[in-house]
């Protein structure tokens, strides 16, 4: 009996050993997105990567004379790896990975970059969440890529190491000068510059020029007024085509919004703090734009429904208002199907003025307390807001480069050379007024979502406009309200 | 030994007593030891959250999960005022409501089919079986492409034009056939096996006094396997009223809130928005509602099942 | 026609329906495993069958992409040790519940039992925050800790102890016997069919569960089980519907063996008291 009792000891202890074994095998900071990279690195072209790679030594000689000429600079003095969330797919993704690699391989500092892809930024703010709310703060990224939903969060999360922490602790005044304002500012949140902004991309309006010249029309319409007009010359044509496909959410709402002068939410939209109530209700801003909008659906000419790139490749719908970041996505899903054209984004009325804000994605650090990673972090950061890098990545996506100087750098000169519809969304960023700002929230999702039942419901069920702002005025609200209330 | 001949009661409890083991009383470690484990786990995973979404509710959480306050009924005002959880609360009952009939009349009939024995019988009977062996994810996946208005079979082959998935008229309806079809296989079973458990000499006593074949259905077997019915119909509510699944993986509650069922809204806003005051009370509603129908179900049982 | 031909015909008619039917109702099965053999332009074309079942880029690149065996073998080993920790769990308690007498039994028992009034759904959020509290997150431990507990396979097991005769412990116990040992050389080789149906049982529901695995491994994504790997195989913009039908195919084929071992447990007649009416 003994001895079974000593069987039973040992079985529960290798259970016991087991348990811990697994609660320990973990999957976030060991793995890398190895298995990704080595199978996935698909080549832009091989003059640009060998080019960059050269270009971008020098980028980071560059920034090491920078950076070592702060006080006691560590970078270089060991080994050190530093883990990157992103969420970067497609050929963003790949993109990405290329750089991370090229940074590996060529950094005189002996850094790591350990990338995980984190999937949806939605699915990497609501992990963010769970490490800060359970004070999990060693499984922190040193750096992150969030996108407008993520700042509040990183602003509160009180482990933020914020662009303006990095350069006072390193200056640097060339740095920011070589940024495009518009491109910064949409990254600063309660006077801080919270990150350096590494997808920059703005709406524009794509349109295809066949069905366009079919109805007879030379240029892309500019106004909703216009989007009637070629509505009505496509019918004559004998088309059956709508114009747009679309439901107003809250960065495009943001856009028209501010294209008539108003914001939608306190607080410059939110970006000077905590935004609590609406303001485009009693300047009739909403209701001006919601008018307009109706317009557009009893014509005939405006589907009440989700933009979706299959219906406009698939030649269903003559515009498109879009991300400029989807440019190449969508050129080469077209291929020779149609003639992609690319406007500027369309506006209220013929008084608005023309423009729509900055968004898209930055680079955030998190103060993981090691001073060596916090600068191997920074040296990252400035490595993918560098010239080189953002002019391969706009060329490869879309997105407009961040630095100025990467206009005249290969592979994007020649690609905007080539190709024109690559220069409207980058001459729209630089011509939108400063004051157009996108929507900085807590409840972002539920607010977006608000939005979109509020103007679809208006025209599905037919409501009168002053019916759809009450409704939208009340379920904004509330949302605001009850966020305001929850996080004093 | 035996005083005088035992009455037939007694007998049955000797017998009774005989059968089950003695429960001594132990050492009180020992007995600790043993229920240790699923009392920690009962209490730890149950009990503590159901009693913490509880308070919860009746408190103001803030996105990082701290409790910043006692607030009473404000956040079921809050959340009862807000158009998209009167819509959730439609779509799940909406969903149950068609989802436990259509399953249940699918289901008895396919039993009904294949109750005889014949000679093909393995063959239709592990096709009727096959969806339980499909999980809800692949389910989920190979309907989102079936039924895809651009490149779906469904649309090409009877050429139609309808937007499944993706309309806001038809989403709740394709998500119902979707969880009619996963829901088929485990209850045939439960049928099949339930209608062959009557003992043949009923219901052919029943076809020789010239009963035909609906009466024999209705009269005779369903009356008898009313106690597998209660049970399929019991687990169907509670399934149909706690599907998320499909929400999540399909539709994400769209489009405009068209799918969006009380456990979608309590997912989305738990741990999408971290709005934990929203999900405290959505879930509440949601367990409130099917513990009500769970304890309907048994008043009926009381007077419409017969056990044999 | 005589009444024996008669009734040969009307099965064999039955029987065909029955099949159609049934070829019918197993339709999107088909229809994925064919998918999966289809190239990008073939997928367009609403045709059935696919050019030639040696098409195998699908599978090859499915496999490249996200890593479905690692997946299998995260599924693998979460519903194993799920699954062992429940039987050992449910057995140690069902022999507290049926061997001894305690103050506090009863209470205790109704207390497990009470679980099975609260669906394990709507206590995600909370669970959730434990867990990462406990820093259980993207592990293995973290994805079967909520399915320790199973109070209905627990009552099954303190039914099918009580239906085992007082003659067996008490003869044990004489020839001195510890509980320990009781349970592991007498106990459980009597209750075989029942630990095994339970474990066939507790394995296919820890394969499947889709919703705690989902959250839990969000950030990690080689952690992930199968059945959340299927559903993040196709990227948000692009959805290459060939690819993600292959890869759902491999996810179907542990599945489909997992079904045919549970329709020859059942069949075995374990199932005491299982199924109802």
């Amino acid at each position: 009996m003994k001895k079974s009792l000593s069987r039973i000891i040992a079985l529960l202890m290798t259970a016991a050993l087991l348990a811990v074994a697994l609660a320990a095998c973990g999957g976030t900071t060991a793995s890398s997105s190895s298995a990704a990279s080595s199978s996935s690195a698909a080549p832009s072209s091989s003059a640009a990567s060998s080019s960059s790679a050269a270009s971008s030594s020098a980028a980071s000689s560059s920034s090491a004379a920078s950076s070592s000429s702060a006080a006691s600079s560590l970078l270089g003095t060991k080994d050190v790896t530093i883990t990157f969330w992103h969420c970067a797919s497609d050929e963003a993704g790949t993109l990405m990975t290329k750089y991370i690699d090229e940074f590996n391989k060529t950094n005189k500092y002996r850094i790591t970059v350990n990338a995980i892809y984190q999937g949806q930024y939605s699915d990497a703010t609501t992990m963010l969440n769970t490490i800060l709310s359970a004070k999990n703060y060693t499984e922190l990224p040193d750096a992150m890529q969030i996108d407008a939903t993520g700042k509040v969060m990183y602003s509160t999360s009180g482990k933020a190491y914020t662009v303006d922490d990095a350069l006072a602790a390193h200056p640097d005044d060339k740095l920011l000068s070589g940024l495009l304002t518009a491109a910064l500012a949409n990254w600063q949140y309660g006077g801080k510059q919270l990150g350096l902004p590494f997808a920059t991309s703005t709406t524009v309006t794509y349109y295809n020029n066949d069905l366009l010249k079919k109805a007879g029309w030379t240029s892309a319409p500019d106004n909703f007024s216009d989007v009637i007009d070629l509505y009505a010359d496509m019918q004559k044509a004998g088309m059956t085509q709508k114009v747009l496909q679309a439901v107003p959410n809250t960065p495009t709402l943001a856009n028209w919004l501010g294209q008539i002068g108003s914001y939608v939410v306190d607080q410059k939209n939110g970006s000077d703090g905590t935004a609590t109530k609406l303001v485009c209700i009693d300047n009739g801003a909403l209701a001006k734009f919601l008018t307009a909008w109706k317009a557009m659906y009893d014509a005939g000419a405006l589907m009440n429904e989700n933009s979706s790139v299959d219906s406009f490749v698939a030649g269903d719908v003559a515009l498109m208002t879009s991300s400029s970041s989807a440019l190449t996505s969508v050129l080469s899903k077209v291929g020779t199907n149609f003639e992609v054209g690319v406007s500027k984004y369309l506006r209220v009325n013929d008084t608005a003025s023309h423009g729509a804000s900055v968004s898209g994605s930055c680079v955030v650090m998190f103060d993981s307390g090691d001073e060596l990673r916090k600068e191997a972090a920074w040296c990252f950061l400035q490595y993918l807001a560098s010239a080189e890098v953002q002019s391969d990545f706009a060329a490869g996506t879309g997105y407009i480069p961040a630095a100025s100087a990467s206009v005249g750098l290969e592979p994007y000169k020649t690609t905007e050379a080539n190709k024109p519809q690559y220069k409207v969304g980058r001459e729209q960023l630089l011509k939108t007024p400063e004051a157009m700002r996108s929507v900085t929230i807590g409840p972002s999702k539920d607010f977006y979502y608000a939005i979109m039942q509020g103007c679809s419901d208006m025209l599905a069920n037919n409501e009168s406009v002053s019916d759809a702002v009450a409704t939208l005025n009340d379920s904004l609200s509330t949302l605001l309200t009850e966020y305001a209330r929850n996080n004093k | 030994m035996n005083s005088a001949p035992p009455s037939a009661a007694a007998s049955v409890r000797d017998a009774q007593r005989r059968c089950a083991p003695r429960a001594r009383r132990g050492n009180g470690l020992k007995i600790a030891l043993f229920l240790a484990p699923i009392l920690v786990f009962t209490v730890a995973f149950t009990y503590y959250p159901f009693i913490k979404t509880i308070l919860e509710s009746f408190c103001s959480v803030n996105t990082k999960g701290e409790v910043t306050g006692f607030v009473g009924l404000e956040n079921y005002a809050y959340v009862f005022g807000r158009s998209d959880f009167k819509k959730a609360i439609l779509n799940t009952l909406l969903l149950t409501a068609i989802n436990v009939p259509v399953t249940l009349f699918i289901t008895i009939s396919l039993a009904l089919i294949a109750n005889k024995k014949r000679p093909l019988s393995p063959v239709y009977e592990t096709l009727f079986t096959m969806p339980m062996a499909v999980s809800m994810s692949a389910a989920c996946m190979v309907f989102k492409s079936m039924f895809s208005p651009k490149l779906g079979f469904v649309n090409a082959f009877f050429h139609l034009n309808l937007g499944w998935f993706e309309n806001r008229a038809t989403a709740l309806y394709t998500t119902i056939i979707l969880t009619v079809w996963m829901g088929i296989g485990f209850d045939f079973l439960l049928f099949l096996s339930a209608f062959r458990g009557i003992p043949s000499q009923i219901t052919e006593a029943a076809s020789l006094d010239g009963a035909g074949f609906f009466t024999r259905v209705f009269k005779i077997q369903l009356p008898l396997i009313s106690p597998t019915i209660l049970y399929v119909v019991c687990t169907n509510t509670v399934l149909a009223m706690m599907c998320s699944g499909p929400m999540i993986i399909i539709t994400q509650g769209g489009p405009s809130r068209a799918t969006t069922t009380l456990m979608y809204m309590m997912y989305a806003s738990g741990y999408g928005s971290s709005d934990y005051g929203l999900a405290a009370v959505v879930s509440l509603v949601a367990f409130a509602l099917t513990f009500g129908f769970t304890i309907l179900a048994f008043v009926f049982e009381r007077k419409k099942v017969y056990y044999q | 026609m005589s009444r024996k031909t008669k009734r040969r015909l009307g099965d064999a008619a039955v029987s065909v329906i029955a099949i159609a039917i049934g070829l019918i109702l197993v339709f999107p099965v088909i229809y994925c495993v064919f998918g999966s053999f289809k190239t990008a332009a073939e997928f367009m074309k609403p045709r059935l069958l696919p050019q030639s079942f040696a098409y195998l880029e699908n599978f090859r690149n499915a496999l490249r992409q996200a890593p479905l065996l690692r997946y299998m073998v995260n599924s693998c080993i979460v519903a194993l040790f799920g699954t062992l920790a429940r039987l050992i769990i449910t057995i140690m308690a069902a022999f507290a519940f049926t061997h001894y007498n305690f103050r506090g039994k009863n209470f205790c028992f109704f207390l497990v039992l009470g679980t099975m009034m609260i669906p394990g759904d709507i206590l995600l959020v909370t669970n959730y925050t434990t867990v990462s509290a406990l820093k259980l997150l993207n592990t293995y431990l973290g994805m079967c800790i909520v399915s320790f507990v199973s109070a209905s396979q627990m009552f099954m097991m303190r039914q099918r102890f009580l239906s085992v005769p007082r003659d067996m412990r008490e003869a044990a116990m004489i020839d001195g016997c510890g509980d320990v040992r009781y349970i592991l050389q007498v106990l459980l080789p009597i209750c075989r069919p029942v630990v095994i149906t339970l474990f066939v049982q507790s394995f296919i529901t820890l394969w499947n569960t889709y919703l705690w695995p989902l959250i839990i491994t969000a950030s990690a994504p080689n952690m992930r089980t199968i059945m959340v790997g299927i559903t993040k195989l196709n990227s948000w913009e692009d959805t290459n519907y060939e690819l993600v039908l292959a890869g759902v195919t491999i996810s179907l084929i542990p599945s489909f063996i997992l079904f045919i071992i549970m329709r020859r447990s059942l069949s075995k007649g374990g199932m005491d008291g299982a199924l109802v009416g």
